[in-house]
């Protein structure tokens, strides 16, 4: 193939690799014994899920009373947690998506873990609409399937249902998308695997056997699923946001929730890919296919998401005033210094503040800047959903009906709990798939291997012996 | 074919256990099975084989799906023989009674297959005009408090022996015959019957007297009515006939004396009519925030111990001759002298009244209403009061006695000294000195517990009674169920023990007869056309007035003397009643408990109401360095030192703080025990009078520390109170700066309007009636034209035919007593949930009052706003349930279907009003799960709604909740639908009085009215008619039903210029 490189752009995949190095890197991580500390941090993850799950059960067997929500504020942690999983999967759509429709090379270093990390949060995220009602025996009410009350179906106009549609649609792509992409990888761990392990990566690889025709289908699917995901991407969050934009509640009912939610989602979980991708290269040895660059790419794109952010932040504040609207003005002034202001300005300082360092080259650049700032940006934004949520709530219409929300145990546990599934799946994915797309990787090593491109490069990109590389095994 | 298993039976088979067909049954499937047809050889020969086999697997499998759905029956007893009136599923209304103490109501008991569940008020009775209080909705619920005394019995120390009713008597019977020295001890008592049979057993047993006192007592008044009229009983008051209304002290429309009769005449000048703008004018002199002083126009603020000082001031202005002069704050002075101009200008039609126990007080304010005219328009004696009649002198005499060992016998009749009296202490122990010692009460209280005998009385709903509330004005109390214990009527065992001839120990009903007969021979010859049957029916036989008018006696000598003097100490206590558990008498009624208190708002516990005020910068600041409502403060009382909770309270006087009595009891059943503080024990006798304030008083700073669990249903009292900023000057709404966070308190005054400008709440003084109109008029204006733009036209749904419901709510009608409240609670089977889920804000109420202040900081108004689910046309809950558990229906109800709700809550974030209310745990104890029942308060076998005998409270035609549904205001649908199918079989169209809702049966002053919009007839489309009406947040455009009519006060701010 031949590729035509700008000058500017810098190496994606450092350290001079030949595809087989490339192969012998990534799948080294599932292929030998797990590290000690793999498996202390396995361990603190199960026993958080394990948590998590006891005070599921606490809440199911004992009722909605366990938390602390009462008759002004109907959600609090729930919805909060809920819409943060949610926005969290954001990232590893549009990485997979939105990037390889724009032929973004970057995107191979980071997609398959940010795509896991997306399916991960989505599941995080889907447990919350469940246990947070009331009887969660009915709650398959939800689902528009035959029956024989009349028949009765849901109610099509409620953002709650768009919601389960939208989840649901988004978990499934995605996750289509996700193994798609791990398909020819899981060959290529099969193909150096013996016995039983042999026989799981055979059954997973589906039969591949790399010939051109399976290639061929697989960037046809590849392709396709892309197209169908990314207006998933969009559209996800912004139904997420009509639960809030669709109500009568002032600091809810407000037109500008579907971009500045879509944002905010990407904005949150690109830092949650930070997160993971700064222990990830470390722990696995990464550091050459997850790169600097990758880590500056992303740090812009939460540079631009989080400023999209600020800006709707701003736009709230400048239309309540503007509209003279006495319950929009309130909700405003409340928002910022009501008895809720602490959360306020956290999400303040974390999600429009300190991104801005992010114009510095140096701290773009900068691993331990990034990990510190993607915990912020997470922070952040869980702040953001919990104003939108319970400080809205707290404050309404009629002051008689006023209340204050502060979480039981059993919220902070289910909320934890979460965080235990997330890494409990992390880690066990990090053990069975390549955490980076070897095909993907390999596909770009010519158009972004520091031997091709950049000061080290041994190769100029010119030189005509290469043109007809194409083979990846 | 199974029920053979559950004792029912359907037909005749059943009945005479026939053994074949008990075995056909018991087989559930007819014998012959698949396999044997199929195994048959002679079956292969059959040509229609495979019908045969399809036949049969179809009854197979519909006759195991016909197992599969029985349900067990629990005791489903049908009637043998059906009584005559009873038609089940048909509610019987019967006309009582409601009596407790001197609490004297007319109601209409509703009963469901002989069980009474509501009480409605009787309209019959010319003076109540059908209004009910919060405790008369509630009595019904005491009625099945499985903690009252079930059967007769000795008490020796802990041991309590039941006997029978023959052996109490004969044991008890040797006691009185020895000439012994018997003390009956009653609260008030309104019965002239039980009087008669008081009077026999004195007859026989002379040296018996009968004692009587109020635990909140009204002697001072009653004693002064004796002084000046010459006869000891309440006057009665026209308050519909005062245009100007002066109150010292005197909570009734609260709690004073017969408040829903204050109340419904109170009302009627209270209403406002936007063409003729007209209404009375109330000021009520006080220390405290009463529900009375809350309704005021202007509050004059004294402390309790200036109250002497402040009448005597109003007398010498209105040229009261030979009353001193005592030392009064400057404030309340000037305030009074201006009052005295305007009462002269209203002379014979003002009123004045006064709630002290103090007989100077009383006799002047006689006094005051004898200069003014007003006794024989406004105050007279034809039909006085007998709904308080206790002797202070006589309960202090009575401890005298049995101190010195002088009394054989004490018979206790719904009183209970141990608790609720100043003595209760040295009547415990004096008590002991009492051989024989006689319980009727109801429950093993304070003083049933240290009684020798238990005899319980029945409650009234089980009772045969009379009440005389006002001198001719009869009632009667008839049982509406079978005593559901071994409990015998009080005046019966009285009757019993005095062997009385009067009375018929064989007959099935001695009593009634023994009622009857008085009744015929004493009261229905005074009555023209009345029979027996027809007062029964009718509940009241009112007599037409009589007596003449007493000559007035001033009596000004001995007011002088007793008049008390100013303190001049710094900090005063008034104690107070609560509306709801009285001084106690219905702390075990979960209902009551859980009625927010008015004013303060919190429920399950007294507080401390310490006074507020603004800081002149950003704060309120509230006394004793109160920071949060339910902080703890210290009290010494004389002395006494007790740690209790604090609420701040706006027009609370400063230098005073106030506490409600009636809290702390100890032996008062599950749910009345241990809640709050007692404070009987601090109350002060003067001059042989109860006195409910104290001057020796100190308040230690908040520890910081808030009640464990402290519960308040409203965390923001205010909409609009107004205060000086010192540095400017100017005047701000202090609410509004409040409510930034400390961390910006430098930074802004808050957002100024945020609270004043919404559409809440509408309020006007009534000179400034005509602008406020213009403005609402122009606002509403605004709201609709921008309400009619829409994204859909012609797709309204107009409602315009059919019925479409409405409600009008009359703010100014609305005094904020609660009755609507528990009559919702008892009608929908909302159920109650305790101190800890209120405090978490879990209570479960339908219906609500909102109250807030407005207007100026030390000197607030006050409106109340029932607040209910508002049935909007375009409900905002309805679009967001997913699965459409919340729905509209062609008559504009917004209805739920709790069998299809998930419980996202959804609808209830999404509510304006919040009205909607979730089943947090499983409240009613509807399911299956008892992990998620919940216990009240000191339930030690089963939570209080799991009680069988309690849950016979619950109104079947309402769907019981289960835990994880939301609920709200049905607009009463049961009654909705019965009103329509009552129309239906009289083959008329529904009118007004076929539909009403419980709340609006309940309130006193006709505040609530519910119709249908489209009856243009109706008295609700009249009431639509009202320019003064509007819509809560009409600008959100969710078309609520409910219209407010705006709060107008008559304040006078010259009073305190």
């Amino acid at each position: 193939m031949s590729v035509v490189v700008s000058p500017v752009r810098r190496p994606l995949v450092e350290g001079h690799k030949t595809y087989h190095q490339i192969t012998e890197d990534l799948c080294a991580p599932t292929e030998r014994a797990p590290s000690k500390s793999w498996i202390i941090a396995f361990i603190i993850s199960v026993a958080t899920l394990a948590y998590g799950v006891f005070c599921i059960l606490w809440t199911i067997w004992m009722g909605t009373g366990t938390w602390n929500l009462n008759r002004t504020i109907g959600w609090g942690y729930d919805i909060t947690n809920f819409v943060w999983w949610i926005g969290i999967g954001h990232a590893g759509t549009l990485i997979s998506a939105i990037l390889m429709l724009f032929r973004q090379r970057w995107r191979t270093g980071v997609n398959r873990a940010a795509e896991a990390m997306t399916i991960f949060a989505v599941i995080c995220a889907a447990l919350f609409p469940m246990i947070h009602v009331g009887r969660i025996w009915v709650v398959y009410y939800f689902f528009p399937y035959p029956n024989t009350r009349g028949p009765l179906w849901p109610n099509f106009n409620s953002p709650l249902l768009w919601d389960v549609f939208a989840i649901s649609t988004y978990f499934s792509v995605s996750l289509l998308f996700w193994y798609t992409g791990l398909v020819p990888d899981f060959a290529t761990i099969r193909n150096r695997a013996t016995g039983f392990r042999k026989k799981v990566y055979n059954f997973l690889s589906f039969g591949w056997t790399g010939s051109a025709k399976h290639w061929q289908r697989w960037e046809s699917l590849s392709l396709v699923l892309a197209g169908l995901s990314t207006p998933l991407v969009l559209s996800v969050h912004t139904i997420v946001s009509f639960d809030f934009a669709t109500s009568v509640i002032p600091g809810w009912h407000t037109t500008i929730f579907p971009p500045y939610f879509v944002a905010g989602a990407i904005f949150s979980g690109f830092a949650m890919v930070q997160t993971l991708m700064v222990i990830t290269r470390k722990i696995l040895q990464l550091e050459e296919y997850i790169t600097i660059e990758h880590i500056e790419s992303m740090n812009k794109v939460i540079l631009v998401t989080g400023t999209i952010v600020g800006v709707a932040y701003l736009t709230e504040l400048f239309i309540a005033w503007y509209s003279g609207y006495v319950y929009e003005q309130f909700a405003f002034f409340n928002r910022a210094m009501g008895v809720y202001w602490w959360s306020y300005f956290g999400m303040m300082a974390c999600n429009v503040i300190s991104p801005q360092i992010f114009w510095v080259k140096k701290f773009r650049r900068s691993v331990f800047v990034t990990f510190f700032m993607s915990i912020f940006v997470n922070i952040g934004m869980w702040f953001e959903r919990f104003v939108i949520i319970a400080t809205t709530l707290a404050r309404d219409y009629l002051p008689s009906s006023w209340s204050y929300y502060i979480p039981t145990w059993v919220e902070i546990g289910i909320f934890i709990g979460t965080i235990g599934l997330f890494f409990t799946f992390y880690m066990i994915f990090t053990r069975v798939a390549p955490v980076v797309a070897i095909a993907e990787v390999k596909h770009i090593l010519k158009a972004g291997g520091d031997q091709y491109i950049g000061e080290n490069a041994v190769h100029h990109h010119h030189d005509e012996h290469h043109h007809s590389e194409t083979s990846h095994h | 074919m199974k029920l053979q298993d559950q004792s029912v039976w359907v037909d005749e088979k059943d009945l005479t256990q026939d053994p074949i067909f008990i075995e056909q049954a018991q087989a559930e499937v007819h014998p012959m099975s698949l396999e044997s047809v199929l195994e048959d050889e002679r079956s292969s020969q059959v040509e229609s084989n495979r019908r045969d086999f399809l036949k049969l697997l179809g009854f197979g499998l519909g006759a195991a799906t016909l197992a599969s759905c029985e349900v067990p029956i629990k005791r489903a007893i049908p009637y043998t023989v059906r009584p005559d009136e009873i038609v089940p599923g048909i509610a019987n209304y019967y006309a009582s009674t409601f009596i407790s103490g001197g609490d004297v109501l007319p109601v209409l008991v509703k009963t469901r297959e002989g069980r009474p569940i509501k009480i409605e008020g009787n309209s019959k009775a010319s003076w109540t005009g059908g209004g009910t209080s919060a405790r008369a909705q509630a009595s019904v619920l005491s009625l099945y408090d499985y903690n009252r005394v079930q059967e007769p019995a000795t008490v020796s120390g802990d041991k309590i022996e039941k006997l029978s009713w023959a052996d109490l008597d004969k044991s008890l019977m040797d006691s009185f015959a020895t000439g012994a020295k018997v003390r009956i001890l009653s609260h008030t008592i309104v019965s002239p019957t039980t009087k008669k049979a008081i009077a026999e057993f004195t007859a026989k047993y002379t040296n018996t007297k009968h004692i009587c006192y109020d635990p909140v007592s009204s002697a001072a008044l009653l004693d002064a009515a004796q002084k000046c009229f010459g006869e000891r009983v309440i006057p009665d008051y026209k308050f519909d006939q005062a245009e100007l209304i002066v109150s010292f002290n005197a909570d009734f429309l609260g709690t004073w004396i017969s408040p829903v009769e204050y109340a419904a005449q109170y009302a009627k000048n209270r209403t406002v009519h936007a063409e003729n703008p007209k209404m009375s004018r109330h000021v009520q002199v006080e220390s405290h925030m009463s529900l009375t002083g809350s309704n005021a126009d202007n509050r004059i603020l004294v402390k309790p111990s200036e109250q002497s000082a402040a009448i005597a001031h109003l007398a010498t202005a209105l040229g009261i001759s030979s009353v001193p002069s005592l030392s009064l704050n400057d404030k309340a002075k000037s305030a009074l002298s201006k009052l005295a101009d305007q009462l002269k200008a209203s002379a014979g039609k003002s009123l004045v009244v006064c709630g002290n126990n103090n007989l100077g007080d009383q006799i002047l304010c006689f006094n005051i209403n004898q200069a003014l005219g007003n006794i024989g328009k406004t105050v007279s004696t034809a039909r006085a009061s007998f709904q308080r009649q206790g002797s202070d002198s006589d309960l202090i005499g009575l401890v005298k006695e049995m101190q010195s060992n002088q009394v054989d016998v004490l018979i206790v009749w719904h009183a209970n000294p141990c608790f609720d009296t100043p003595l209760a202490k040295d009547f415990s122990t004096a008590m002991t000195s009492v051989k024989t010692r006689v319980s009727f009460n109801a429950l093993m209280d304070e003083t049933a517990s240290m009684c020798t005998h238990l005899a319980p009385d029945h409650h009234y709903l089980e009772s045969w009674s009379d009440a005389e509330a006002k001198r001719g004005l009869y009632s009667l109390v008839q049982p509406t169920i079978n005593p559901l214990f071994n409990t015998r009527q009080a005046p019966h065992s009285l009757l019993v023990w005095s062997a009385s001839p009067n009375i018929n120990g064989d007959s099935e009903q001695a009593y009634y007869d023994y009622l009857r007969a008085n009744w015929t021979q004493n009261i229905l010859p005074k009555a023209a056309g009345a029979s027996w049957d027809l007062c029964l029916h009718d509940g009241v036989c009112e007599l037409p007035a009589s007596g003449t008018a007493a000559s007035f006696n001033p009596s000004l000598t001995e007011a002088a003397a007793a008049l008390s003097k100013p303190a001049g100490t710094e900090l005063e206590l008034s104690f107070t009643e609560s509306v709801g558990i009285g001084a106690g008498q219905y702390s075990n009624n979960p209902w009551l408990m859980e009625l927010a208190d008015p004013i303060n708002r919190t429920v399950w516990g007294n507080y401390l109401a310490v006074p507020i005020k603004f800081d002149g910068d950003r704060r309120f600041i509230a006394f004793a360095e109160v920071n949060e409502n339910g902080e703890m403060v210290d009290l010494t009382l004389a002395g006494v030192k007790t740690t209790i909770g604090a609420v701040k309270q706006f027009g609370q006087m400063e230098g005073t703080v106030s506490i409600p009595l009636g809290y702390g009891r100890t032996k008062a059943g599950v749910c009345g025990s241990d809640i709050g503080t007692d404070f009987f024990p601090s109350l002060k006798i003067e001059n042989g009078y109860v006195q409910y304030y104290l001057t020796d008083v100190q308040v230690s700073n908040s520890s910081g520390k808030i009640e464990k669990n402290f519960a308040c249903v409203q965390h923001h009292h205010t909409l609009g109170v107004t205060a000086v900023e010192t540095s400017t000057g100017k005047t701000i709404n202090a609410d509004e700066a409040a409510l930034v966070d400390d961390a910006f308190k430098p930074l802004t005054k808050g957002y100024q309007g945020s609270l004043t400008k919404r559409s809440v709440l509408r309020q006007t003084n009534l000179k400034d009636i005509k602008e406020s109109l213009e403005h609402l008029q122009e606002e509403r204006k605004e709201f609709q034209k921008l309400n009619s733009y829409t994204l859909y036209p012609g797709h309204e749904y107009k409602y315009n035919s059919g019925h479409h419901w409405g409600m009008h709510i009359d703010l100014n009608a609305c005094i904020g007593c609660g009755s609507c409240a528990v009559a919702c609670m008892a009608e929908n089977n909302v159920p109650v949930v305790g101190k800890r889920e209120v405090s978490r804000h879990h209570e479960m109420t339908w219906l609500r009052i909102d109250r807030y202040f407005y207007g100026d900081v030390e000197k607030p108004n006050v409106v109340y706003q029932p607040m209910m689910c508002q049935h909007c046309n375009n409900a905002p809950c309805e679009n967001v349930c997913p699965v459409n558990a919340t729905n509209h229906s062609s008559e504009g109800l917004n209805q739920m279907a709790y069998n299809r709700c998930v419980g996202t809550r959804y609808c209830a974030n999404n509510c304006p009003y919040k009205v909607r209310r979730f089943n947090w745990y499983d409240f009613t104890a509807a399911d299956l799960f008892p992990i998620n029942q919940h216990n009240l308060n000191k339930e030690t076998d089963k939570p209080y709604y799991a009680e069988n005998l309690i849950r016979m409270v619950l109104n079947p035609d309402v769907t019981v909740r289960s835990r994880g549904v939301i609920e709200k205001c049905s607009f009463c649908i049961q009654r909705i639908q019965e009103g329509k199918l009552n129309a239906k079989k009289a083959e008329r169209s529904l009118n007004d009085s076929d539909v009403k809702t419980a709340c609006q049966t309940a309130c006193p002053t006709g505040a609530i009215t519910f119709g249908d919009m489209n009856n243009k007839e109706g008295v609700l489309t009249k009431k639509l008619e009202n320019p003064l009406n509007y819509i809560v947040l009409e600008e959100v455009n969710v078309q609520s039903v409910v219209n407010y009519t705006m709060k107008v006060n008559n304040r006078d701010e010259n009073l305190y210029a």
